[in-house]
């Protein structure tokens, strides 16, 4: 990797890591929108980094310009920002999840080390393998997609519709089947001519 | 890296700034003029700058200049109990990710250093330099993806500004422009498939050896230039900022240069959408009758210097860009506003069906073929 790439590296995922903890902290939940806004394009970067060119797009157009627009589209909705929690004892939910958290980073620092056998057949991208620049690319993803994955694919893609319909009308309730009660002429006469 | 790449990307980057800024100034002016023409008035002509006595007002082109000044003194006003932060974020949010988009718009041919004063030979070598900033292997996936980012920018001003006719507007421009990505990215995959090809460089080099892209995809470049149009908020699709209803919208309560910024992010994104439909729809660069060697039209051949060649490209590009915006202008003042149930009807009902079936028989054509 050359200077560059190095720099890149860590100048994403410094911002990766920030704007993340931001994410979780903040109780303003606009701004932790805001900072998974961040979060999501520092990611895409560290996806460019590996060659991971085709996922880092697919990363800002899903994540970026929809699932975060959602996540603010409903945030406005739902109202006035509530007032954060008065900061009393730690709870013991806080507790624990701090503890998950340091167990969680130290188990990922010792992997990444190189202690763990399981992360020893990981390897970064040699530039002299021709394959290795295209793993990420358009091309080999949508290869892996239909020709190996189309089933699969086809079978979810059919599954999100039903959950997609079946979320319309649990959110309708019966209403639609109901029929409109029929209203006499000279009531709707009335109304027109109002 | 070396001394050549790096100086050239800086040159590129520092003309396609150049370019949008200018375009900028030059855009506000036409809008205006087209505006009170089309509608019988005269328009601003009369701000000028005094030199001997006699007003240098350029027919209004010193407007722009006024306004640009205007904004910069005018007093900075953040609503009481605002988000302070996102408030300043905001149109930052909305504009940095359409100018990096043009990073992958081709506005030229390709250069040949060793040969700019002479004719190209057939096999030419050297180093070669793109006219585009950046050859991604995504090519078109990152304008879609810098302009989804763009998205939060306007639904967050809304929400940051403290009032309701704001929220009210970021609201519609979050659904609006949510709803219209869909529509706007599958009305491109027409093209894609018929290119056979992500990258726009190459989508520029198989209209010149083929055709131009606007005679076998029509309706994807009517859907596209109607999905830009609302992605971009303007007229007929401005409900997000609908003076007469919500006052402005999302940037109601934006004043001086944050609120410049936005109406130059909206510019920007017009030269952006108009860019795109150029390279993918109108050839690029290309102009019939004039190859890499020289003019060579209906049996009048004459060779020339590969720098000049290029530099009619580069200008042949600029024309077709004016041509497209002036296209835009036209259709901005021409329809009225729609209502916000009809966008999200239009979006949804004609426009997404419409799209796929222009997938679907392109792809049957292209498999008969």
């Amino acid at each position: 990797m050359s200077i560059a790439a190095i720099s890149f590296f860590f100048v994403c995922g410094a911002v990766a890591i920030a704007s993340a903890l931001i994410t979780v902290t903040q109780n303003n939940p606009i701004r932790a929108a805001f900072s998974l806004l961040a979060h999501i394009i520092a990611l895409a970067g560290l996806f460019i980094g590996l060659q991971g060119h085709f996922l880092a797009v697919i990363q800002l157009i899903i994540y970026a310009g929809v699932v975060v627009v959602l996540f603010i589209f409903t945030i406005m909705y739902i109202g006035p920002v509530p007032k954060p929690e008065s900061a009393g004892r730690p709870s013991f939910a806080k507790l624990f999840s701090i503890a998950g958290m340091v167990v969680v980073t130290g188990a990922v620092t010792y992997a990444a080390l190189g202690y763990s056998p399981a992360l020893k057949g990981l390897n970064t991208c040699p530039e002299a393998v021709a394959e290795c620049g295209q793993f990420g690319g358009v091309e080999a993803f949508s290869a892996a997609l239909f020709r190996g994955g189309v089933v699969p694919f086809e079978l979810i893609s059919i599954l999100l519709t039903v959950a997609v319909v079946g979320a319309i009308m649990v959110a309708r309730g019966r209403l639609i089947y109901r029929e409109k009660p029929r209203r006499k002429k000279q009531e709707l006469s009335i109304e027109n001519n109002r | 890296m070396d001394m050549i790449l790096l100086v050239s990307t800086l040159i590129k980057i520092a003309f396609i700034l150049v370019l949008i800024l200018t375009f900028n100034v030059v855009l506000l002016w036409v809008e205006r003029r087209l505006a009170a023409m089309i509608q019988d008035r005269i328009g601003p002509v009369r701000a000028g700058i005094p030199i001997f006595g006699y007003n240098l007002a350029l027919k209004g082109l010193v407007q722009p200049v006024a306004d640009a000044i205007k904004s910069l003194w005018k007093e900075d006003f953040v609503p009481p109990n605002a988000d302070k932060f996102l408030h300043a974020m905001a149109p930052l949010v909305a504009v940095i990710p359409v100018i990096v988009a043009f990073a992958v718009i081709p506005f030229g041919s390709s250069l040949y250093l060793n040969h700019a004063f002479e004719v190209l030979p057939p096999e030419p070598t050297g180093r070669v330099i793109p006219l585009q900033v950046a050859t991604m292997n995504f090519g078109i996936l990152f304008v879609f993806a810098m302009g989804g980012t763009g998205v939060v920018g306007s639904a967050i001003a809304g929400y940051s500004s403290n009032n309701k006719f704001s929220l009210v507007g970021g609201l519609r421009a979050a659904g609006q422009m949510v709803s219209y990505e869909v529509a706007l990215g599958l009305s491109l995959v027409g093209c894609f498939m018929l290119y056979n090809t992500l990258l726009i460089e190459d989508m520029v080099r198989w209209q010149i050896e083929n055709v131009w892209g606007i005679f076998l995809q029509p309706i994807a470049f009517i859907l596209f230039l109607t999905g830009s149009t609302a992605e971009m908020k303007r007229v007929p699709f401005d409900v997000p900022e609908a003076e007469a209803e919500i006052v402005g919208g999302f940037v109601l309560e934006y004043s001086g240069m944050k609120f410049a910024i936005f109406k130059m992010g909206e510019y920007f994104e017009l030269v952006l959408a108009s860019a795109v439909i150029v390279v993918l729809f109108l050839g690029g660069h290309h102009l019939p009758g004039l190859t890499d060697r020289g003019i060579d039209f209906l049996g009048f051949a004459q060779p020339l210097w590969h720098g000049a060649v290029v530099a009619i490209h580069l200008g042949v590009f600029l024309v077709k860009l004016v041509l497209v915006l002036w296209l835009q202008f036209m259709i901005r003042w021409t329809i009225p506003r729609f209502r916000y149930d009809q966008i999200m009807k239009l979006s949804w009902r004609y426009m997404l069906p419409l799209a796929l079936l222009n997938i679907f028989v392109t792809g049957v054509v292209i498999m008969a073929l």
